[in-house]
């Protein structure tokens, strides 16, 4: 059997792999609820904000300005794929599937992109502070901590945003009714750009502490955006902070199952865990039934 | 007017399946003569035909039941390793196939039956969860599947042809295993079993008022689909010859997605076009890593965007289109005597008599704090005819939701027809006692034509056990057709049509189903003048055939002139019951509909 403190170590190592599916499957969220759209393209929108971004790092801007630098480009990323390719959709059937397999078009592309502008191998992506610290007698990256304080940070005055501010307010009204909010002369057009500007800038953030954790290359987001999406269905696709409990839940569900259960079957123990959530509660835990909706 | 139809759809059915024959077999022998260079184009072939198998088996299942799947690789991998592993242990194709069939349908029968639980996106993650387990497993059990090293595929031999198929003639075989798929497929997606599940698929609940069960239907398609995509699986290990756990993976997966929205969802030739852009786009980029992902993603996108439904249904629309004669007149004429009176004459050969009478004693239903029903009783005595009048509010509906089985009572002594007790039965079994109805809006199926509506519904009278023998479902369908002036609709979809004539379909879909106790909740609302007396002649025919109708309406005079005894809500409680003079002449009625002021004035003005 294994110590005590190994489970803490791996619990708190999950937490902060967790923070960055939790920003993911809030930008999942935040998107869904004001368009409809689920962005499959999310963490690579984020990777391509940082490819972007790395020229600046060649001249010895400070990586703190280069990380707010590649979370705006990841934000007007964002907005011109909603503006380009998902508002044409209009209304139709099946539109939030449609959404999905767009923006799934959409990573293919982005992915070539990336691949003949900077080329397929992975290269190294600085951290915000690096180097180990000690915590509680065993060693944790630096990059881990600070990405899961910036993350909790961030999904604060994501918090803030929604519940306290007015905009925030009447994007959250936007979300119950798109059809409503029109009529109470709301500006549907902004309010979704500005969704999918916060969802792919949250993306983004995500992507740049994983990137500093692995190493920058096209394929970055792939593993990720997976257990994102399973912290979205876990936590319900409706519910934000469902979706940022939902991904920290998948992030340490991972690490222990990796450890205590089996390395080779990971991904069928936390999906097995989600499906007996699901049963018990099929719309989420934190989700509301709606019907016809998705 | 009437003319005698071939089958459902007419000759369409036959030329569709001929032309599946005739370009699976075009294919099978282009390969076979040899005219084709090289392997590589055989490849490429056999690789389309493969693809089209499994996007065929997604797309209808999304087309007929709304499920999508993105764990359809778990099925195809069951096809496909377990034809390689009892290939190499010697067993023929014609065992094989029965087998993974046999497999798959059961696996995919276990998952459908839970679909209906979870919405679209939600069931689409619990496939992926399937297929990420197939993966991990596909990866651990190398004794079956090799493990990530791979497993070659030996020749598969077959009985029927006496020999070996080698990877020489892999291609025509996967060319034939898909014309058989796609022939299955119309066999069933058109036939009976897809008309249910696309029923369920549009209207979940009012399919079962007409006896459906929706988790049976799902498990059904869903099982349908499996079996279908672990054919593909066994095509795709005969055309590969070399399992790569890499072909059922995630990203494998989603390209069938792909293939499935950009070929068409639901549509047949959708599944060959899709396949051909899945195959075909990235071969052409083969050499240009980046070129074929930018060539796929700037395709989908494309594709979506300028052509909604997909590639096959659009270039078909703009083919088919200019051939499509024009819809006759939507309106209906309005029925003089004579037609009335055969409309009568119809509900009469149709309806059963209803011998037992139906009881409702203190039914009470509340929506959390608020009380909908309280302590209400009724009886429609056998063969009578019992109007259920109140304002808006009192509960009428929520009384035939409870009849149907939609909402549960919170307290009810007893509801039952005859001796049996309906509180326990679930809504797809009261048609089996005979019980139907019909919906405030119609509540059609929007992916059926009337025509089919009226099939399935016919189709369902084997199971209501009261129903009157001796009548073909397609001698029905064609009856009501031409009775109810609904021939020149019948191929059209409810969207394409006005609310009244949607209203004589709903109508026209319980005549078919043939109950003998019928609940009809605002028949009269929204019809023209044509339609309200093509409504009174059915009904008129009904109770001369002894159904037993309980019948809700605002058009309180229509109400008044039909039934044999009336009931009045108010706030969910009886306010009144009697026959209609009585009820016309109550002046708590009064009060209830027009206030107190009206009931006195019309008290003082009869004074007078």
């Amino acid at each position: 059997m294994t110590h005590f403190s190994d489970v803490i170590a791996l619990v708190v190592s999950g937490l902060a792999s967790g923070s960055a599916y939790a920003l993911l499957a809030l930008g999942i969220v935040i998107i869904f609820r004001s368009t409809d759209a689920v962005n499959f393209a999310i963490g690579q929108t984020g990777v391509l904000a940082l490819y972007c971004a790395t020229w600046a790092l060649s001249l010895h801007v400070p990586v703190a300005v280069v990380l707010l630098g590649s979370i705006v480009i990841g934000a007007l990323l964002g907005i011109a794929t909603e503006v380009a390719i998902i508002r044409p959709l209009g209304q139709r059937r099946n539109f939030s599937f449609i959404a999905l397999v767009v923006t799934i078009g959409l990573t293919f592309l982005i992915e070539a992109l990336i691949g003949a502008t900077w080329g397929h191998p992975s290269r190294p992506f600085p951290a915000l502070v690096s180097g180990t610290v000690q915590i509680g007698g065993f060693a944790i990256a630096w990059n881990k901590v600070v990405s899961t304080v910036v993350a909790l940070a961030c999904m604060g005055v994501v918090a803030f945003f929604f519940g306290r501010t007015a905009l925030g307010t009447v994007m959250r009204a936007s979300a119950e009714d798109h059809f409503a909010a029109r009529i109470v002369g709301l500006n549907a057009r902004r309010i979704s750009m500005l969704a999918w500007a916060l969802g792919c800038g949250l993306g983004t953030l995500a992507m740049f502490f994983l990137a500093a954790e692995q190493s920058l290359s096209s394929t970055l987001a792939d593993h990720s955006l997976f257990r994102a999406f399973a912290g979205v269905f876990l936590g319900g696709l409706t519910s934000m902070a469902g979706a940022v409990l939902g991904g920290f839940v998948i992030g340490i569900l991972d690490n222990l199952a990796g450890a205590y259960v089996s390395p080779n079957f990971r991904d069928t123990i936390v999906f097995g865990v989600i499906i007996v959530v699901l049963f018990l509660r099929p719309a989420g835990i934190l989700g509301a039934v709606r019907k016809q909706r998705v | 007017m009437s003319t005698a139809k071939v089958g459902l759809d007419g000759y369409g059915q036959l030329a569709r399946r001929l032309s599946i024959l005739f370009v699976g077999g075009l294919a099978v022998m282009i390969l076979s003569a040899g005219v084709l260079r090289g392997d590589y184009a055989k490849f490429l072939i056999g690789s389309i035909a493969f693809n089209a198998i499994t996007i065929l088996s997604i797309s209808i299942l999304a087309g007929t039941s709304g499920i999508w799947s993105l764990g359809h690789t778990a099925f195809i991998a069951i096809g496909a390793y377990v034809a390689a592993n009892m290939g190499a242990a010697g067993y023929p194709l014609e065992v094989i196939l029965p087998t993974v069939i046999c497999l798959s349908a059961l696996v995919g029968y276990v998952l459908g039956i839970s679909a209906g639980r979870f919405s679209i996106l939600y069931f689409g993650l619990l496939t992926l969860a399937v297929a990420l387990t197939t993966g991990e497993i596909v990866g651990r059990f190398s004794s079956f599947t090799g493990g990530d090293q791979g497993l070659t595929v030996a020749p598969l031999k077959s009985w029927i042809f006496g020999r070996l198929f080698t990877a020489n003639e892999a291609p025509q075989v996967s060319v034939a295993l898909a014309t058989l798929a796609f022939l299955a497929a119309d066999f069933v997606i058109k036939g009976a079993p897809g008309r249910q599940w696309r029923a369920v698929k549009s209207q979940r609940i009012a399919s079962t008022a007409i006896g459906l069960t929706p988790y049976l239907a799902n498990a059904n398609a869903l099982a349908f689909s499996a079996a279908i995509a672990s054919v593909g699986g066994v095509a795709t290990a005969l055309t590969v010859g070399f399992l790569d756990p890499l072909i059922f993976d995630m990203r494998a997966g989603i390209m069938l997605i792909v293939g499935t929205v950009v070929g068409g969802i639901g549509a047949f030739l959708g599944a060959v076009v899709g396949a051909f852009f899945i195959v075909g786009i990235p071969e052409l980029g083969r050499s240009f890593q980046d070129v074929a992902a930018f060539v796929l993603g700037a395709s989908m996108i494309l594709v979506l965007l300028v052509l909604p439904r997909g590639l096959a249904p659009t270039l078909q629309r703009w083919v088919v289109k200019p051939l499509v004669r024009e819809p006759g007149p939507i309106s209906t004429p309005e029925p003089g005597i004579a037609a009335a009176e055969s409309i009568s004459q119809l509900a009469r050969d149709l309806m059963p008599a209803c011998d037992q009478p139906l009881r409702i004693s203190n039914l009470s239903v509340a929506f959390g704090g608020l009380k909908v029903l309280e302590n209400v009783s009724l009886d429609v005595p056998a063969g009578k005819t019992v109007g259920l009048i109140g304002p808006n509010g009192a509960g009428k509906t929520t009384l035939i939701n409870v009849l149907s089985g939609f909402v549960a009572s919170t307290g009810c002594d007893a509801l039952s027809i005859g001796d049996f007790d309906l509180r326990k039965a679930p809504p797809q079994a009261r048609l089996k006692q005979g019980i139907g109805r019909t919906f405030q809006h119609g509540e059609l199926f929007d992916d059926l034509t009337i025509r089919e509506t009226l099939f399935v519904a016919a189709g369902r009278r084997v199971a209501a056990s009261s129903t009157k023998p001796g009548l073909s479902t397609a001698a029905i369908v064609n009856r009501i057709l031409d009775g109810l002036h609904l021939r020149h609709v019948a191929d059209s979809y409810p969207e394409e049509l006005p609310f009244g004539v949607k209203k004589v379909a709903d109508l026209a879909r319980s005549l078919a189903a043939g109950a003998r106790f019928v609940a009809l909740d605002e028949p009269f609302s929204g019809l023209d003048r044509a339609e309200i007396a093509e409504l009174r002649a059915i009904l008129a025919g009904m109770k001369a055939a002894g159904v037993s109708i309980l019948i809700i309406d605002h058009a309180v005079q229509e109400v008044l002139n039909i039934t044999d005894h009336i009931v009045v809500l108010n706030f969910g409680t009886v306010l009144a019951t009697g026959s209609p003079q009585e009820i016309s002449d109550n002046v708590e009625v009064q009060k209830a509909y027009f206030g107190p002021t009206f009931a006195a004035k019309r008290a003082q003005l009869l004074h007078e």
